[in-house]
Formats: structure tokens, C-alpha cells, sequence
């Protein structure tokens, strides 16, 4: 048998490896040096309470800062058709983004993308869906200038507002300094979004010892959630997110000109597709779901993860992803833990629009 | 050296203990914050996330660089024990006893990008009186004091495509591993079955190096350059050498989800003749040597939670280590087929079926053997963890053929890591 078996079996693993070879090589290329975020610093990191937000050494808040950030936030001055604000696709009673299921800004043009959250955004190491801002003060500047967006440029939105004497005082004050600069303005906005936090959850007072505020159902779904459901591989941490980038196989709209996701930033073949782990803090708030809007409620979403994706090009699938196997009892446990993410914080859920009587005239 | 061992495991357990005791569970774990099924599917069992992992070099995927090191996190020790009652009733009698049926001190994790280790410990248990040694002899407790596992990875030497395992190691050609089965007192029959001279033990983990790899489609590799297992000490200066070769079809690696199909060949030799050479370390020049081998393959299908396996092979040991018949070789081949089942939230409750048989030559019909298993475990814990199993196992084994030995064997117990 030994002299028998092996001149069959050798050359069959050899064919079969070498198939593997040839398929890998056809359509690998070596990946570029990309930027990454640092998950050393992020996690792996239990879920838990939110530590406070740090602010960046060259934008330190201030009351007057964050109040001139929110008169800009909700502001629609800043579009070039005096429509959009930030509020418009990051609205604070949509869980602090759009009704989707992508954004809508000036001319009624639609966005290929849905607006990330806000809210807890300032935990995020890089901004966008695709990570291309690395910070909020980068990221405000961004949409102005968005011809699909605001449809302004800095310049004309500057001097819009170099027109208006109570925004001219209000940036003296808050910068001592004149004349206004789009980084005094994106720097107002970052440090009123830093104030855009949601500390306190159901989810928030159960692990610090109140062990009534989840439900039986609840905790069975922390613990899926935790566990077979496989979601703190990637929303890990007390922002439940890794702040990373995945292809979970998402739904493409139009699957003839996908979204490259991740890949346009890095032009690594594996971030083709990719896109940021949102938070799933106030999750159950902003339906509809994933980079566009793809998955109409959480129960649908649930049902994407328990297949492992949709059917598309598997090489490039994150290798997190795999079919679960989830009970129906699994699926609703999984959907109550979400919702008992929803914040208890009024100072955040409860922020009112500034009308446009009250901004600055 | 009892002494060091008992202080630094008490000093390891103490600082577990006190570290982080909220999170009281094992290594990896604990590293990650991570409820255990993130990984099995209930432990032992690994799901496909695991399997990555494990691949990956015990690095999450994607996350090579970035994983802290074990210089950075807790003390990565974990031991997992398992601690009941067996009743056994076989043609001869019937007896009843408390057992400690196993311990296992583990220690692993990631010492710099792409290089890991994995080490396991298994303390000498004498068992079942706490000063038995053994019957007769006084040199068979029922566990044997052995560095089970001690192993270095570089993982992605060529991304995804090579890896290297290095020490001594669970082989890859051990498709079902019998370290992750949800059963205690029952193995797989086979892993433990060989010709009737022939030291060789297939479920043994192994000494050398070991390359493994994913290809895109699900396609994955192992190749093997091992001292072999059984001699002892190891006496001849060949190496023993197998490949396994394996596909997933769909989504998954076929543990949890997708449907899985591999095969795998091993190749060793034995001397026949004791060596008179013995180098500083203990190994010797036998001679003599004859050849042995084992070919086979496996199946594994998924829906839902529910798992199918199947493994058989064929094993031919050279007519050197055949003492029924020493004019032929001893050839025989057997496998198993395992159902397995997760249920409850959480997969708090598995539920496994087994069947085993070997079929030695025919001229050696006393060593027949078929085995049916059923087991059900349940999960006590809580959304860190899910760690403590209460475990309830039964095996009717029969050998021999009609006239042979017949045995049943029913164990309830409690099987926990930490």
C-alpha cells in the first residue's frame, strides 16, 4: 500500500495546489504600503462606557468655540444655495444623520453615499467612509466644497460669512483674529461635534452594575452580540467600532460601477469595497443602514451578516466574515441589545435646530 | 522542581485572578474582551472565525502589526480541566469512580508581527485515588506530566499563502482534531489504532516544522517534516513527511459554515533494529527502518448549526510490525462519522452523535472495533464568557466481533476553562 498509494495521491495534491497557485496569482497583485489606523491604540478593547473625548492640542475647546460651531452646524449659509447645512445629512432627530438611503444635498442632487453619524464621531481615528480625513476638523471642510453637497467653494463661503457682522464678531472672539479662515470655521464645527456624545445607554448603566437596566432578552443578545453573532470582531471597544475598514459584501446599487470604498484612499486591492465600521451606539435611530442605505432596518441587516454577505466576488470578502447560523430567537435577541443602545443622554438627543432667526445676522 | 512549577502556577493563577477578574477567561479571550463563541462554536470546538485565527497565527484577520503583544497584555495563561463521575460496565464487571479526567495549562499569543506561540502543559494526574499510580506497574497515572504542545508561527511569510509552525504541534493531517472534539472519555478509534509492532500514534502532536496556506476558493495546504511519534526516544535519523490538502466549497471554512472536503497522506518509518549510536540528546542510529502509511480524507457539511463529519483512511504498516502475519503487511483502515448540533442562544447547548470503527486484517479480527457515542453539553456563563460545560457523555464499544468485549461507558461531568 505504501508503495501503491502515493505515486496517486502525491501527483493529485500537486494538480490541485497548483490550480490554487494559478487562480491566487491571476488575480492578486502585491498591495501598496497603505496608512493605517493604529488599532494597538484602539483596541482590542472591551465594550464599556465611553471614555471622555480628546480634543487635539491645536483646536482646544472652548464655550464660545463650540456655541460658534453649532450656529455654523445648523447654518445654510455656508451652501451655495443657501439650502444645506450640516444638519441637513447630519440631522439630530435622524440619530444625527439622513433619512436615506443616501444624502441629499443642493439641487436635490443624491449622494452615492448615506451621511455617517455624527454622534461619537469624534472617537473616530479617521473620518468618511472611506478614512480620507484624518480628523473632524479636516472632514468639515470637505462637504462645503462637495459640488453634490454644499456646492460651495471656502473662498465664496468665507466671504459669505465675512458679510455677516455677528459671525465676524463671533469669530473674533472665539480667534482673536481677523480675517476668518475656513480652518477657524471647520475647527468651530469640529469642537461643537466633540460635544456630540452619547455616554449614557441602557447598555451603559447594566455594565456599570445596574443589572436591571437590560432585559433577559437584552443580555441574551449582548452575549450574541459578543459572541456567535461575531459583531465585536469589527465593533469592538466602547464606540463599537474598530474604526476600520471591511468588505462585509454589501448590496452594490449599481453593480456595473461599484464603490470602490476604501480602496480609492489606499489603492490597496484589499480595501476595494471597504468601508468604516460605523458605531452601533443609537443605531436603532438611523435606518437605513451600511455605506448606502442598502438594508432597510436592522432585521434585514442581521439577515446580511447571517449569510455571510451577498453572493459577490468572494476574494475580496473580509475574511471576518462567515454565515452565523443564527435562531430567529438569536436574530431578535441581537436587534432588542441594539436598541438598548440607544442613548439616554437629552443634551444630545434633544438638540434643537438653530432657526434662522436665531443665527447670527 | 515541583516546588518552582506549584509556586509559578499559583503565581500565574493569582495574577490572572487579580489582574482582570472580571474577565476570568482564557487567553485569547480575555486578550480580546471577546465572549468564547466568537471563536467556537462552543468550546472546545473551534467555528470558522477561529479557524482563521488559529491560521493566522493566532492573530485576528487583517490585523497582522497590530495585534498587542504578550508584553503588552495580561500574562496569557489559561487552563481548562474537566472533573466528574464515569460508570463502566463491561463483560467483565461493572465499576463506578470520580474522576479528574484532564488538565491543561495553556499559553499563548503574539510575540512580535507574524511570529506567535502556542504552548500547552499537561500535568502528571494520578487518578482516581489521589495516590494512585497506576495498576500494577505504578507508572500509569492517568495523565501523563508532558509538554503537550510548545510551537513558534511565523504566519504570513508569503500573506495568507505561508505559514510555518515550528516545535512540537498539533499535525494538520489530523483533519478532525481530536484536541477540539467535544468528547472527553471517547477519541477517534483510529487515531489511536496501529499495527500491532508499530509505535506509531496518529493523534500524537508532533516534533519539527510544518507549512501551511490558503489559496482564493477556499483552497488550503499543509506539508509536514516531522520526527514521527511512538519511538522513544526517537531512533532513527529519518524524518516522516505527510500533505493534506483541502477545499471549501461557499462561504466559511467548513468547521461552522461552508461544506469542506480534503484529503492527506503520511509517510514514516521505523526501525526495526535499536541503535548503538546515541547523540547528546537521545536520539539514535536504529536501523533497519520500514515504512508505514496512512491515506485518507474527510468531509465536512454544514446547514445551519448543524454539523456533519466524516473522516476514514486506510493504514498500511510494513510486514516488520506485523506480528499476526509476518509474511504481509498489516493493513487497516476504519474513520468516524460525527453529527453535531449547537442549539439555545449562544450555542449554549450542543448536542453530538458518534460513530467509530476500525477494521483491522482479517486474521487479527480481536482488535475489530466499533464505538457509537451520543453526548449533550450545556453552557453556564454569561456575555464575557461561556465557559463551564455540563457535560453528559455515553459510548457503547464493542471489539472482536460477536464473541468479543463489549463495553459501555457513561461519564457526567463538569469541563471549565479560565
Amino acid at each position: 500500500m505504501t508503495k501503491r498509494a502515493w505515486p496517486v495521491l502525491l501527483p493529485v495534491c500537486l494538480l490541485l495546489l497548483g490550480l490554487g497557485v494559478t487562480r491566487a496569482a491571476s488575480g492578486q497583485q502585491t498591495p501598496p504600503p497603505i496608512t493605517e489606523v493604529n488599532v494597538q491604540q484602539l483596541g482590542p478593547q472591551r465594550l464599556g462606557p465611553l471614555p471622555p473625548v480628546v480634543a487635539p492640542p491645536n483646536n482646544p475647546p472652548s464655550s464660545a468655540k463650540i456655541h460658534l460651531g453649532k450656529q455654523l452646524y445648523f447654518d445654510t449659509r455656508l451652501s451655495s444655495d443657501n439650502t444645506v447645512s450640516c444638519a441637513t445629512c447630519h440631522d439630530p432627530a435622524r440619530g444625527w444623520t439622513d433619512a436615506g438611503p443616501t444624502s441629499k444635498g443642493i439641487r436635490g442632487q443624491m449622494g452615492g453615499r448615506r451621511s455617517p453619524p455624527v454622534s461619537n464621531s469624534a472617537y473616530n481615528p479617521l473620518q468618511f467612509w472611506d478614512g480620507r480625513a484624518a480628523s473632524l476638523e479636516e472632514q468639515a471642510k470637505g462637504p462645503i466644497q462637495n459640488p453634490v453637497e454644499m456646492g460651495n467653494t471656502h473662498e465664496v463661503m468665507i466671504h459669505t460669512l465675512d458679510t455677516i457682522p455677528g459671525y465676524v464678531d463671533a469669530f473674533m472672539r472665539v480667534f482673536g483674529e481677523s480675517p476668518m479662515t475656513v480652518q477657524q470655521v471647520a475647527d468651530a464645527i469640529a469642537a461643537f461635534e466633540r460635544t456630540v456624545v452619547t455616554t449614557d445607554s441602557r447598555f451603559d448603566r447594566y455594565v456599570r452594575g445596574d443589572h436591571g437596566a437590560l432585559t433577559a432578552l437584552e443580555q441574551q443578545g449582548l452575549e450574541i452580540f459578543n459572541g456567535k453573532g461575531h459583531c465585536t470582531a469589527c465593533h469592538w471597544g466602547p464606540n463599537f467600532s474598530d474604526g476600520r475598514f471591511h468588505n462585509i459584501g454589501v448590496a452594490e446599487k449599481d453593480p456595473k460601477n461599484p464603490d470602490q470604498g476604501r480602496y480609492v484612499v489606499t489603492k490597496n486591492p484589499r480595501d476595494m469595497g471597504a468601508f468604516k465600521t460605523p458605531t452601533v451606539r443609537d443605531a436603532a435611530l438611523r435606518a437605513p443602514y451600511l455605506h448606502n442605505g442598502s438594508e432597510p432596518s436592522l432585521e434585514s441587516l442581521i439577515e446580511l451578516y447571517d449569510r455571510g454577505g451577498e453572493n459577490l466576488n468572494r476574494e475580496n470578502l473580509d475574511a471576518l466574515i462567515v454565515p452565523l447560523g443564527l435562531s430567529p430567537q438569536e436574530k431578535k435577541a441581537l436587534v432588542a441589545f441594539i436598541r438598548a443602545l440607544d442613548s439616554l443622554n437629552p443634551e444630545v438627543s434633544a438638540v434643537q435646530p438653530i432657526p434662522p432667526a436665531g443665527l447670527p445676522k | 522542581m515541583k516546588k518552582i512549577l506549584t509556586i509559578t502556577l499559583a503565581g500565574a493563577a493569582l495574577l490572572i485572578f487579580f489582574s482582570e477578574s472580571a474577565f476570568a477567561i482564557p487567553a485569547f479571550a480575555r486578550k480580546y474582551g471577546f465572549n468564547c463563541n466568537m471563536c467556537h462554536v462552543a468550546f472546545p470546538k473551534l467555528n470558522d472565525f477561529g479557524q482563521r485565527f488559529r491560521d493566522n497565527g493566532y492573530q485576528i484577520p487583517g490585523q497582522a502589526g497590530l495585534e498587542q503583544t504578550v508584553f503588552e497584555t495580561a500574562i496569557p495563561i489559561a487552563l481548562r480541566t474537566t472533573a466528574g463521575h464515569s460508570l463502566y460496565n463491561s463483560t467483565d464487571g461493572t465499576t463506578s469512580a470520580f474522576h479528574l479526567y484532564g488538565l491543561d495549562v495553556l499559553a499563548a499569543g503574539v510575540l512580535h508581527k507574524n511570529i506567535s506561540f502556542f504552548f500547552v502543559y499537561t500535568p502528571r494526574i494520578d487518578d482516581p485515588a489521589a495516590d494512585y499510580t497506576g495498576p500494577g506497574s505504578g507508572n500509569n497515572p492517568s495523565q501523563l506530566g508532558a509538554i503537550e504542545s510548545a510551537n513558534v508561527v511565523f504566519s504570513n511569510l508569503v500573506p495568507d499563502k505561508l505559514n510555518l509552525r515550528v516545535g512540537r504541534f498539533e499535525p494538520a493531517y489530523q483533519l478532525l482534531s481530536s484536541k477540539r472534539l467535544y468528547y472527553v472519555q471517547q477519541s477517534f478509534e483510529m487515531y489511536g489504532f496501529a499495527g500491532t509492532k508499530n509505535p506509531f500514534n496518529f493523534s500524537a502532536n508532533q516534533i519539527g516544522i510544518e507549512a501551511t496556506g490558503r489559496f482564493p476558493h477556499g483552497v488550503k495546504y499543509a506539508l509536514g517534516l516531522v520526527n514521527g511519534s511512538g519511538a522513544d526516544p526517537k531512533n532513527n535519523t529519518f524524518k516522516d513527511v505527510y500533505v493534506v490538502l483541502s477545499e471549501t466549497f461557499g462561504k466559511g471554512e467548513g468547521q461552522s459554515a461552508g461544506q469542506r472536503v480534503g484529503v492527506f497522506g503520511y509517510l514514516g518509518h521505523q526501525p526495526t533494529v535499536s541503535g548503538t549510536f546515541v547523540s547528546p540528546n537521545g536520539d539514535t542510529n536504529g536501523g533497519e527502518n520500514r515504512g508505514f502509511s496512512r491515506v485518507g480524507g474527510d468531509i465536512s457539511l454544514n446547514w445551519r448549526t448543524l454539523n456533519l463529519q466524516a473522516m476514514a483512511f486506510r493504514a498500511v504498516d510494513d510486514r516488520a510490525f506485523n506480528v499476526v502475519q509476518s509474511s504481509s503487511d498489516y493493513t487497516f483502515y476504519g474513520g468516524v462519522v460525527q453529527i453535531d448540533w449547537a442549539g439555545l442562544p449562544n450555542n449554549r447547548l450542543v448536542t453530538s452523535a458518534m460513530y467509530n470503527w476500525v477494521r483491522p486484517p482479517s486474521n487479527d479480527d480481536a482488535r475489530r472495533t466499533d464505538s457509537y457515542s451520543a453526548l449533550g453539553r450545556y453552557y453556564l456563563g454569561s456575555w464575557q464568557a461561556v465557559n463551564v460545560a455540563l457535560h453528559g457523555e455515553y459510548t457503547r464499544r464493542a471489539s472482536g466481533g460477536a464473541s468479543g468485549l463489549k463495553n459501555n461507558l457513561l461519564t457526567v461531568l463538569l469541563d471549565f476553562d479560565f
